[in-house]
Protein backbone atom coordinates (compact mmCIF):
# COMPACT_ATOMS: atom_id res chain seq x y z
CA UNK A 1 0.00 0.00 0.00
CA UNK A 2 1.13 3.72 -0.95
CA UNK A 3 -0.63 5.74 1.63
CA UNK A 4 1.44 9.01 -0.09
CA UNK A 5 -0.73 7.89 -3.29
CA UNK A 6 -4.38 7.72 -1.84
CA UNK A 7 -3.80 11.06 0.25
CA UNK A 8 -2.86 12.68 -3.21
CA UNK A 9 -6.10 11.01 -4.63
CA UNK A 10 -7.86 12.26 -2.14
CA UNK A 11 -6.46 15.54 -2.97
CA UNK A 12 -7.29 15.63 -6.45
CA UNK A 13 -11.01 14.18 -5.85
CA UNK A 14 -11.75 17.24 -3.26
CA UNK A 15 -10.20 19.60 -5.73
CA UNK A 16 -11.91 18.63 -8.75
CA UNK A 17 -15.75 18.02 -7.07
CA UNK A 18 -15.20 21.98 -5.70
CA UNK A 19 -17.58 23.33 -8.48
CA UNK A 20 -19.01 26.92 -8.20
CA UNK A 21 -21.49 28.89 -10.31
CA UNK A 22 -19.28 30.49 -13.01
CA UNK A 23 -19.70 29.67 -16.58
CA UNK A 24 -16.04 28.38 -18.01
CA UNK A 25 -15.42 24.76 -16.36
CA UNK A 26 -11.74 25.79 -16.25
CA UNK A 27 -12.30 28.24 -14.01
CA UNK A 28 -13.87 25.99 -11.63
CA UNK A 29 -10.21 24.40 -10.55
CA UNK A 30 -7.80 25.57 -8.98
CA UNK A 31 -4.76 26.56 -11.17
CA UNK A 32 -2.45 23.09 -11.09
CA UNK A 33 -6.04 20.98 -11.58
CA UNK A 34 -6.75 23.66 -14.06
CA UNK A 35 -3.86 22.68 -16.10
CA UNK A 36 -4.46 18.51 -15.06
CA UNK A 37 -8.02 19.50 -16.34
CA UNK A 38 -6.72 20.22 -20.10
CA UNK A 39 -3.90 17.91 -20.24
CA UNK A 40 -6.16 15.23 -19.15
CA UNK A 41 -9.09 16.41 -21.94
CA UNK A 42 -6.18 17.04 -24.56
CA UNK A 43 -4.75 13.97 -24.21
CA UNK A 44 -7.62 11.38 -23.41
CA UNK A 45 -8.93 9.71 -27.03
CA UNK A 46 -12.38 9.89 -25.18
CA UNK A 47 -14.31 12.70 -27.25
CA UNK A 48 -15.74 14.74 -24.55
CA UNK A 49 -17.91 18.30 -24.49
CA UNK A 50 -19.82 20.11 -22.21
CA UNK A 51 -23.16 21.69 -22.57
CA UNK A 52 -24.75 24.18 -20.71
CA UNK A 53 -28.28 23.42 -19.77
CA UNK A 54 -28.80 26.75 -18.77
CA UNK A 55 -28.55 28.70 -21.79
CA UNK A 56 -31.29 28.76 -24.60
CA UNK A 57 -31.08 25.64 -26.88
CA UNK A 58 -28.31 23.94 -24.73
CA UNK A 59 -25.20 25.00 -26.82
CA UNK A 60 -22.04 23.26 -26.59
CA UNK A 61 -19.95 25.29 -24.32
CA UNK A 62 -17.08 23.09 -24.89
CA UNK A 63 -14.93 20.58 -27.02
CA UNK A 64 -11.81 18.66 -26.76
CA UNK A 65 -9.17 17.71 -29.05
CA UNK A 66 -10.51 14.18 -29.59
CA UNK A 67 -14.27 15.65 -30.34
CA UNK A 68 -12.89 17.90 -32.87
CA UNK A 69 -10.84 14.86 -34.54
CA UNK A 70 -13.82 12.59 -34.14
CA UNK A 71 -16.35 15.00 -36.10
CA UNK A 72 -13.58 17.15 -38.56
CA UNK A 73 -15.36 20.21 -37.24
CA UNK A 74 -13.09 23.29 -35.86
CA UNK A 75 -13.66 24.29 -32.75
CA UNK A 76 -15.17 27.84 -33.53
CA UNK A 77 -17.80 25.18 -35.63
CA UNK A 78 -18.78 23.33 -32.53
CA UNK A 79 -19.12 26.06 -29.63
CA UNK A 80 -22.39 27.79 -29.20
CA UNK A 81 -24.27 24.84 -31.07
CA UNK A 82 -26.61 22.48 -30.09
CA UNK A 83 -25.14 18.54 -30.23
CA UNK A 84 -27.90 17.99 -33.15
CA UNK A 85 -25.56 19.18 -35.80
CA UNK A 86 -23.73 15.56 -35.61
CA UNK A 87 -26.82 13.95 -36.60
CA UNK A 88 -28.38 13.84 -39.99
CA UNK A 89 -30.58 11.64 -42.29
CA UNK A 90 -29.62 7.83 -41.11
CA UNK A 91 -29.63 8.29 -37.63
CA UNK A 92 -32.45 6.80 -36.05
CA UNK A 93 -35.22 9.78 -33.94
CA UNK A 94 -36.35 6.96 -31.68
CA UNK A 95 -32.92 7.19 -30.34
CA UNK A 96 -32.66 10.92 -30.10
CA UNK A 97 -36.20 11.04 -28.57
CA UNK A 98 -34.49 9.10 -25.52
CA UNK A 99 -31.80 11.57 -25.69
CA UNK A 100 -34.47 14.06 -25.38
CA UNK A 101 -36.02 12.61 -22.85
CA UNK A 102 -32.94 11.64 -20.38
CA UNK A 103 -31.43 15.25 -20.51
CA UNK A 104 -35.05 16.15 -19.54
CA UNK A 105 -35.13 13.92 -16.81
CA UNK A 106 -31.41 14.46 -15.55
CA UNK A 107 -30.88 11.00 -16.36
CA UNK A 108 -27.53 9.22 -17.26
CA UNK A 109 -27.90 7.75 -20.64
CA UNK A 110 -25.16 5.25 -23.29
CA UNK A 111 -27.08 5.30 -26.58
CA UNK A 112 -25.66 4.17 -30.16
CA UNK A 113 -26.15 6.19 -32.89
CA UNK A 114 -25.23 6.80 -36.17
CA UNK A 115 -23.51 10.28 -36.16
CA UNK A 116 -22.37 12.17 -39.40
CA UNK A 117 -18.32 13.96 -39.06
CA UNK A 118 -17.61 17.09 -41.49
CA UNK A 119 -17.02 15.67 -44.14
CA UNK A 120 -20.70 13.68 -44.81
CA UNK A 121 -19.35 10.54 -43.48
CA UNK A 122 -20.86 8.49 -40.87
CA UNK A 123 -19.43 6.71 -37.65
CA UNK A 124 -21.30 4.27 -35.06
CA UNK A 125 -21.14 6.70 -31.85
CA UNK A 126 -21.86 5.21 -28.32
CA UNK A 127 -22.69 8.55 -26.79
CA UNK A 128 -22.41 8.91 -22.56
CA UNK A 129 -24.50 11.52 -21.04
CA UNK A 130 -25.03 12.50 -17.73
CA UNK A 131 -25.60 15.54 -15.60
CA UNK A 132 -23.18 17.51 -13.73
CA UNK A 133 -24.15 19.51 -10.30
CA UNK A 134 -22.93 22.53 -8.58
CA UNK A 135 -22.11 21.64 -4.67
CA UNK A 136 -25.77 23.49 -4.19
CA UNK A 137 -27.38 21.01 -6.40
CA UNK A 138 -28.21 22.77 -9.33
CA UNK A 139 -27.36 21.37 -12.73
CA UNK A 140 -24.51 23.31 -14.18
CA UNK A 141 -23.65 21.15 -17.06
CA UNK A 142 -24.32 18.11 -19.41
CA UNK A 143 -21.42 15.69 -20.00
CA UNK A 144 -21.10 14.05 -23.52
CA UNK A 145 -18.48 10.85 -24.08
CA UNK A 146 -18.22 10.08 -27.88
CA UNK A 147 -16.66 6.99 -28.25
CA UNK A 148 -16.47 5.89 -32.11
CA UNK A 149 -17.77 1.86 -32.19
CA UNK A 150 -17.98 1.59 -35.91
CA UNK A 151 -15.67 -1.36 -35.57
CA UNK A 152 -18.18 -3.19 -32.90
CA UNK A 153 -21.09 -2.48 -35.91
CA UNK A 154 -18.84 -4.71 -38.21
CA UNK A 155 -17.56 -7.53 -36.24
CA UNK A 156 -21.36 -7.37 -35.33
CA UNK A 157 -22.97 -7.75 -38.17
CA UNK A 158 -19.62 -9.59 -39.53
CA UNK A 159 -21.15 -12.37 -36.63
CA UNK A 160 -24.75 -12.05 -38.00
CA UNK A 161 -23.67 -13.12 -40.91
CA UNK A 162 -21.53 -16.09 -39.90
CA UNK A 163 -24.54 -17.00 -37.73
CA UNK A 164 -26.81 -17.20 -41.53
CA UNK A 165 -24.18 -18.95 -42.85
CA UNK A 166 -23.84 -21.71 -40.34
CA UNK A 167 -27.39 -22.09 -40.25
CA UNK A 168 -27.93 -22.66 -43.56
CA UNK A 169 -24.84 -25.10 -43.95
CA UNK A 170 -26.66 -27.06 -40.90
CA UNK A 171 -29.76 -27.14 -43.10
CA UNK A 172 -27.85 -28.08 -46.12
CA UNK A 173 -26.05 -30.75 -44.17
CA UNK A 174 -29.28 -32.00 -42.97
CA UNK A 175 -30.55 -32.51 -46.10
CA UNK A 176 -27.64 -34.23 -47.90
CA UNK A 177 -27.70 -37.00 -45.20
CA UNK A 178 -31.39 -36.97 -45.70
CA UNK A 179 -30.80 -37.22 -49.78
CA UNK A 180 -28.23 -40.12 -48.97
CA UNK A 181 -30.96 -41.85 -46.49
CA UNK A 182 -33.42 -42.08 -49.16
CA UNK A 183 -30.98 -42.98 -51.60
CA UNK A 184 -30.16 -46.07 -49.40
CA UNK A 185 -33.79 -46.88 -48.82
CA UNK A 186 -34.21 -46.79 -52.48
CA UNK A 187 -31.18 -49.06 -53.42
CA UNK A 188 -32.41 -51.51 -50.39
CA UNK A 189 -36.16 -52.07 -51.76
CA UNK A 190 -34.25 -52.17 -55.66
CA UNK A 191 -31.86 -54.93 -54.40
CA UNK A 192 -34.53 -56.62 -51.93
CA UNK A 193 -32.81 -55.56 -49.20
CA UNK A 194 -34.54 -53.68 -46.99
CA UNK A 195 -33.07 -54.82 -43.33
CA UNK A 196 -29.27 -54.09 -44.57
CA UNK A 197 -30.62 -50.66 -45.89
CA UNK A 198 -32.23 -49.99 -42.94
CA UNK A 199 -29.45 -50.66 -40.48
CA UNK A 200 -27.22 -48.49 -42.70
CA UNK A 201 -29.31 -45.74 -42.74
CA UNK A 202 -29.88 -45.85 -39.15
CA UNK A 203 -26.07 -45.46 -38.16
CA UNK A 204 -25.80 -42.58 -40.92
CA UNK A 205 -28.56 -40.61 -39.20
CA UNK A 206 -26.83 -40.94 -35.91
CA UNK A 207 -23.99 -40.10 -37.25
CA UNK A 208 -25.40 -36.73 -38.92
CA UNK A 209 -26.59 -36.01 -35.67
CA UNK A 210 -23.30 -36.44 -34.02
CA UNK A 211 -22.05 -33.69 -36.65
CA UNK A 212 -25.09 -31.42 -36.52
CA UNK A 213 -24.11 -29.30 -33.38
CA UNK A 214 -20.74 -29.17 -34.50
CA UNK A 215 -21.61 -26.83 -37.51
CA UNK A 216 -22.32 -23.60 -35.79
CA UNK A 217 -18.53 -23.33 -34.35
CA UNK A 218 -16.89 -25.42 -37.16
CA UNK A 219 -14.47 -22.08 -36.83
CA UNK A 220 -13.26 -22.64 -33.71
CA UNK A 221 -11.48 -26.53 -34.95
CA UNK A 222 -12.32 -28.28 -31.85
CA UNK A 223 -16.30 -29.15 -31.33
CA UNK A 224 -19.02 -29.21 -27.98
CA UNK A 225 -18.39 -33.00 -26.93
CA UNK A 226 -21.67 -32.94 -24.76
CA UNK A 227 -23.90 -31.66 -27.34
CA UNK A 228 -22.76 -33.93 -30.12
CA UNK A 229 -23.46 -36.78 -27.32
CA UNK A 230 -27.39 -35.55 -26.90
CA UNK A 231 -27.91 -34.90 -30.31
CA UNK A 232 -27.14 -38.18 -31.10
CA UNK A 233 -29.31 -40.16 -28.04
CA UNK A 234 -32.19 -37.40 -27.90
CA UNK A 235 -32.66 -39.01 -31.62
CA UNK A 236 -34.80 -42.00 -30.33
CA UNK A 237 -38.10 -40.17 -29.77
CA UNK A 238 -39.71 -43.60 -28.47
CA UNK A 239 -37.06 -43.52 -25.97
CA UNK A 240 -37.04 -40.00 -24.90
CA UNK A 241 -38.08 -40.13 -21.35
CA UNK A 242 -36.50 -43.09 -20.86
CA UNK A 243 -32.52 -42.16 -21.46
CA UNK A 244 -31.05 -39.81 -18.47
CA UNK A 245 -28.35 -37.39 -19.93
CA UNK A 246 -25.90 -36.32 -17.48
CA UNK A 247 -23.04 -34.72 -18.67
CA UNK A 248 -21.06 -31.41 -18.88
CA UNK A 249 -19.53 -29.26 -21.89
CA UNK A 250 -16.22 -30.22 -22.92
CA UNK A 251 -14.08 -29.77 -25.83
CA UNK A 252 -12.41 -32.52 -28.49
CA UNK A 253 -11.26 -32.79 -32.18
CA UNK A 254 -14.15 -32.90 -34.56
CA UNK A 255 -12.73 -36.62 -35.66
CA UNK A 256 -14.41 -38.09 -32.85
CA UNK A 257 -17.49 -37.14 -33.84
CA UNK A 258 -18.42 -40.47 -36.39
CA UNK A 259 -16.69 -42.66 -33.37
CA UNK A 260 -19.26 -40.82 -30.90
CA UNK A 261 -22.05 -41.26 -33.18
CA UNK A 262 -21.74 -44.73 -34.47
CA UNK A 263 -20.95 -46.58 -30.91
CA UNK A 264 -23.91 -44.25 -29.09
CA UNK A 265 -26.00 -45.29 -31.93
CA UNK A 266 -25.04 -49.34 -31.39
CA UNK A 267 -25.32 -49.02 -27.37
CA UNK A 268 -28.76 -47.78 -28.04
CA UNK A 269 -29.91 -50.12 -30.44
CA UNK A 270 -28.90 -53.03 -28.64
CA UNK A 271 -30.49 -51.89 -25.57
CA UNK A 272 -33.59 -51.03 -27.62
CA UNK A 273 -33.23 -55.01 -29.33
CA UNK A 274 -31.77 -56.92 -25.80
CA UNK A 275 -31.43 -54.56 -23.23
CA UNK A 276 -33.26 -52.07 -20.63
CA UNK A 277 -35.14 -50.32 -23.54
CA UNK A 278 -36.57 -53.53 -24.86
CA UNK A 279 -39.02 -53.98 -21.85
CA UNK A 280 -41.05 -51.29 -20.14
CA UNK A 281 -40.00 -49.10 -17.61
CA UNK A 282 -36.57 -49.83 -18.07
CA UNK A 283 -34.19 -47.01 -17.93
CA UNK A 284 -30.73 -45.96 -19.34
CA UNK A 285 -28.72 -43.49 -17.39
CA UNK A 286 -25.47 -42.09 -19.66
CA UNK A 287 -23.24 -39.78 -17.52
CA UNK A 288 -20.12 -38.36 -19.02
CA UNK A 289 -16.74 -36.63 -17.68
CA UNK A 290 -13.43 -35.27 -19.12
CA UNK A 291 -10.98 -37.64 -17.23
CA UNK A 292 -8.60 -34.98 -15.64
CA UNK A 293 -6.07 -34.20 -17.13
CA UNK A 294 -5.67 -36.30 -20.19
CA UNK A 295 -8.13 -35.13 -23.12
CA UNK A 296 -9.96 -38.36 -22.62
CA UNK A 297 -14.02 -39.14 -22.47
CA UNK A 298 -15.52 -41.09 -19.90
CA UNK A 299 -18.78 -42.23 -20.58
CA UNK A 300 -20.68 -44.54 -18.03
CA UNK A 301 -23.70 -46.17 -19.98
CA UNK A 302 -25.61 -47.96 -17.01
CA UNK A 303 -29.14 -49.95 -17.99
CA UNK A 304 -31.76 -50.44 -15.47
CA UNK A 305 -33.51 -52.99 -16.03
CA UNK A 306 -36.64 -53.91 -14.07
CA UNK A 307 -36.78 -57.91 -15.00
CA UNK A 308 -33.33 -58.40 -13.48
CA UNK A 309 -31.88 -60.90 -14.72
CA UNK A 310 -33.62 -61.24 -17.75
CA UNK A 311 -31.13 -59.15 -19.96
CA UNK A 312 -27.98 -60.26 -18.65
CA UNK A 313 -26.59 -61.88 -21.11
CA UNK A 314 -24.49 -60.59 -23.93
CA UNK A 315 -26.00 -61.68 -27.50
CA UNK A 316 -23.93 -62.12 -30.72
CA UNK A 317 -24.84 -59.73 -33.42
CA UNK A 318 -25.75 -57.15 -30.85
CA UNK A 319 -23.66 -54.58 -33.13
CA UNK A 320 -20.89 -54.43 -30.91
CA UNK A 321 -18.45 -55.59 -33.29
CA UNK A 322 -18.23 -52.56 -35.39
CA UNK A 323 -17.81 -50.61 -31.93
CA UNK A 324 -14.86 -53.00 -30.95
CA UNK A 325 -13.52 -52.08 -34.22
CA UNK A 326 -13.62 -48.79 -34.86
CA UNK A 327 -12.78 -48.13 -31.23
CA UNK A 328 -9.36 -50.17 -32.12
CA UNK A 329 -8.56 -47.29 -34.56
CA UNK A 330 -9.67 -44.57 -31.99
CA UNK A 331 -7.42 -45.51 -29.65
CA UNK A 332 -10.33 -45.67 -27.42
CA UNK A 333 -12.37 -48.59 -25.50
CA UNK A 334 -15.55 -50.11 -24.58
CA UNK A 335 -15.23 -52.00 -21.15
CA UNK A 336 -18.60 -53.68 -20.62
CA UNK A 337 -19.82 -55.52 -17.66
CA UNK A 338 -23.07 -57.52 -18.20
CA UNK A 339 -24.66 -56.83 -15.06
CA UNK A 340 -28.66 -58.65 -14.01
CA UNK A 341 -30.09 -55.34 -13.97
CA UNK A 342 -28.46 -55.06 -17.94
CA UNK A 343 -25.47 -53.75 -19.32
CA UNK A 344 -22.96 -51.50 -17.53
CA UNK A 345 -20.42 -49.90 -20.19
CA UNK A 346 -17.97 -47.64 -19.69
CA UNK A 347 -16.24 -45.56 -22.98
CA UNK A 348 -13.19 -44.14 -23.24
CA UNK A 349 -11.92 -42.04 -25.96
CA UNK A 350 -8.84 -39.82 -26.50
CA UNK A 351 -10.36 -36.24 -26.80
CA UNK A 352 -7.64 -35.13 -29.28
CA UNK A 353 -6.79 -36.25 -32.39
CA UNK A 354 -2.74 -36.29 -30.76
CA UNK A 355 -3.65 -38.63 -27.87
CA UNK A 356 -5.42 -40.48 -30.89
CA UNK A 357 -2.32 -40.71 -33.49
CA UNK B 1 -53.78 -61.88 -38.49
CA UNK B 2 -55.49 -62.79 -42.08
CA UNK B 3 -58.45 -60.53 -41.01
CA UNK B 4 -56.46 -57.39 -40.52
CA UNK B 5 -54.87 -57.82 -43.77
CA UNK B 6 -58.14 -57.91 -45.68
CA UNK B 7 -59.14 -54.92 -44.32
CA UNK B 8 -56.20 -52.91 -44.27
CA UNK B 9 -55.64 -52.29 -47.62
CA UNK B 10 -59.39 -51.51 -48.45
CA UNK B 11 -59.65 -48.88 -46.45
CA UNK B 12 -55.87 -48.02 -47.05
CA UNK B 13 -57.32 -47.33 -50.46
CA UNK B 14 -58.68 -44.58 -50.19
CA UNK B 15 -56.47 -42.53 -48.46
CA UNK B 16 -54.19 -39.73 -50.66
CA UNK B 17 -51.33 -38.35 -49.73
CA UNK B 18 -49.56 -35.09 -51.13
CA UNK B 19 -46.09 -35.07 -51.26
CA UNK B 20 -43.74 -31.36 -51.61
CA UNK B 21 -40.12 -31.89 -51.60
CA UNK B 22 -37.70 -29.86 -53.87
CA UNK B 23 -35.30 -32.74 -53.19
CA UNK B 24 -36.65 -35.79 -56.02
CA UNK B 25 -34.44 -38.82 -53.90
CA UNK B 26 -36.33 -37.99 -50.58
CA UNK B 27 -39.48 -37.55 -53.11
CA UNK B 28 -39.35 -41.39 -54.27
CA UNK B 29 -38.05 -42.64 -51.27
CA UNK B 30 -41.38 -41.70 -49.06
CA UNK B 31 -43.36 -42.03 -52.59
CA UNK B 32 -42.64 -45.81 -52.22
CA UNK B 33 -42.69 -46.07 -48.48
CA UNK B 34 -46.36 -44.02 -48.74
CA UNK B 35 -47.43 -46.82 -51.60
CA UNK B 36 -46.11 -49.72 -49.88
CA UNK B 37 -48.85 -48.45 -47.04
CA UNK B 38 -51.42 -48.28 -49.72
CA UNK B 39 -51.41 -44.53 -50.12
CA UNK B 40 -52.06 -43.05 -53.50
CA UNK B 41 -49.41 -40.68 -53.77
CA UNK B 42 -49.57 -37.39 -55.55
CA UNK B 43 -45.52 -35.36 -55.64
CA UNK B 44 -44.59 -32.18 -56.27
CA UNK B 45 -41.60 -30.74 -56.34
CA UNK B 46 -42.86 -27.00 -55.82
CA UNK B 47 -46.03 -24.93 -54.76
CA UNK B 48 -47.08 -24.27 -57.77
CA UNK B 49 -47.22 -27.80 -58.75
CA UNK B 50 -49.14 -29.16 -55.58
CA UNK B 51 -51.57 -25.95 -55.76
CA UNK B 52 -52.43 -27.32 -59.25
CA UNK B 53 -52.64 -31.00 -57.41
CA UNK B 54 -55.40 -29.83 -54.73
CA UNK B 55 -56.79 -28.03 -57.62
CA UNK B 56 -58.11 -31.11 -59.25
CA UNK B 57 -57.61 -33.99 -55.93
CA UNK B 58 -58.98 -33.94 -52.49
CA UNK B 59 -55.91 -35.23 -50.41
CA UNK B 60 -56.41 -36.90 -46.67
CA UNK B 61 -53.00 -35.98 -45.70
CA UNK B 62 -49.66 -34.22 -46.65
CA UNK B 63 -45.78 -33.96 -46.03
CA UNK B 64 -44.35 -30.70 -46.83
CA UNK B 65 -40.75 -29.83 -47.05
CA UNK B 66 -40.53 -26.34 -45.62
CA UNK B 67 -37.71 -24.81 -47.49
CA UNK B 68 -38.26 -25.16 -51.21
CA UNK B 69 -35.10 -23.81 -51.70
CA UNK B 70 -33.95 -19.96 -52.57
CA UNK B 71 -35.88 -18.87 -49.98
CA UNK B 72 -39.33 -20.59 -51.28
CA UNK B 73 -41.15 -22.27 -48.46
CA UNK B 74 -44.11 -23.85 -48.61
CA UNK B 75 -46.43 -21.42 -46.73
CA UNK B 76 -48.85 -21.11 -50.04
CA UNK B 77 -49.49 -24.69 -49.52
CA UNK B 78 -49.69 -25.20 -45.92
CA UNK B 79 -51.87 -21.94 -46.00
CA UNK B 80 -54.31 -23.86 -48.91
CA UNK B 81 -54.58 -27.02 -47.16
CA UNK B 82 -55.38 -25.13 -43.81
CA UNK B 83 -58.30 -23.66 -45.92
CA UNK B 84 -59.51 -26.88 -46.85
CA UNK B 85 -58.85 -28.40 -43.25
CA UNK B 86 -56.17 -31.20 -44.31
CA UNK B 87 -54.19 -32.34 -41.84
CA UNK B 88 -49.78 -31.96 -42.78
CA UNK B 89 -46.76 -32.50 -41.58
CA UNK B 90 -43.70 -29.80 -42.27
CA UNK B 91 -40.84 -31.93 -42.63
CA UNK B 92 -37.53 -29.55 -42.17
CA UNK B 93 -34.26 -29.58 -41.26
CA UNK B 94 -34.49 -26.35 -40.14
CA UNK B 95 -36.01 -26.44 -36.87
CA UNK B 96 -34.28 -22.96 -35.23
CA UNK B 97 -37.37 -21.25 -38.02
CA UNK B 98 -40.01 -22.66 -35.40
CA UNK B 99 -39.49 -19.24 -34.21
CA UNK B 100 -40.60 -17.51 -37.58
CA UNK B 101 -42.46 -19.49 -40.16
CA UNK B 102 -42.92 -22.63 -38.53
CA UNK B 103 -45.04 -20.60 -35.59
CA UNK B 104 -47.81 -19.11 -38.54
CA UNK B 105 -48.31 -22.53 -39.88
CA UNK B 106 -50.54 -25.31 -37.96
CA UNK B 107 -49.09 -28.60 -39.55
CA UNK B 108 -46.64 -31.05 -37.06
CA UNK B 109 -43.32 -30.54 -37.48
CA UNK B 110 -41.29 -33.50 -37.96
CA UNK B 111 -37.40 -33.49 -38.32
CA UNK B 112 -35.23 -33.96 -41.65
CA UNK B 113 -33.66 -35.94 -41.64
CA UNK B 114 -36.09 -39.39 -40.41
CA UNK B 115 -36.51 -42.66 -41.88
CA UNK B 116 -39.34 -42.57 -44.49
CA UNK B 117 -41.37 -45.00 -42.20
CA UNK B 118 -41.18 -42.75 -39.72
CA UNK B 119 -42.77 -40.22 -41.77
CA UNK B 120 -45.71 -42.40 -43.18
CA UNK B 121 -46.10 -43.18 -39.52
CA UNK B 122 -46.71 -39.79 -38.40
CA UNK B 123 -48.87 -38.41 -41.50
CA UNK B 124 -51.15 -42.27 -40.63
CA UNK B 125 -51.33 -40.74 -36.80
CA UNK B 126 -53.19 -37.36 -38.63
CA UNK B 127 -55.79 -39.11 -40.08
Amino acid sequence: MDDGRNADDDQAHKAFGRQGGRTSPEDRFEPANKILFEQAMAQTRMAVCLTDPNQQDEPIIFANRAFRELTGYRENEIIGRNCRFLQGPGTDPEKVKAIRQAIDKEEVIVVELLNYRRDGTTFWNALHLGPIYGDDGRLLYYFGSQWDVSNVHTARSDEAHAKTLARELSHRMKNMFAVIGGIVAITGREMGAQTAAKKINDRIQALGRAYEPTLDEASVGSIDVGSAIRSVLEGYPQQKDRMILEGNGMRGNPSIVATLGIVLHELTTNAIKHGALSEDGGTVRVHWAEADGVETLLLDWHEDAVEQGARATPTTGSGLGIVDAILGKARGKLHRDWLPGGLHARLVLPLSAEKQA
Amino acid sequence: MNEAQNTSPASRASRRVLLLDDEVFLLLDLEMTFEMEGFEVLTATNCSEALKLLENAAVDVAVLDVNLGQGRTCAAVAEELTGQGVPFLLHTGDLDRRGELLRDLSGVIIPKPSPSEVVVAEASALL
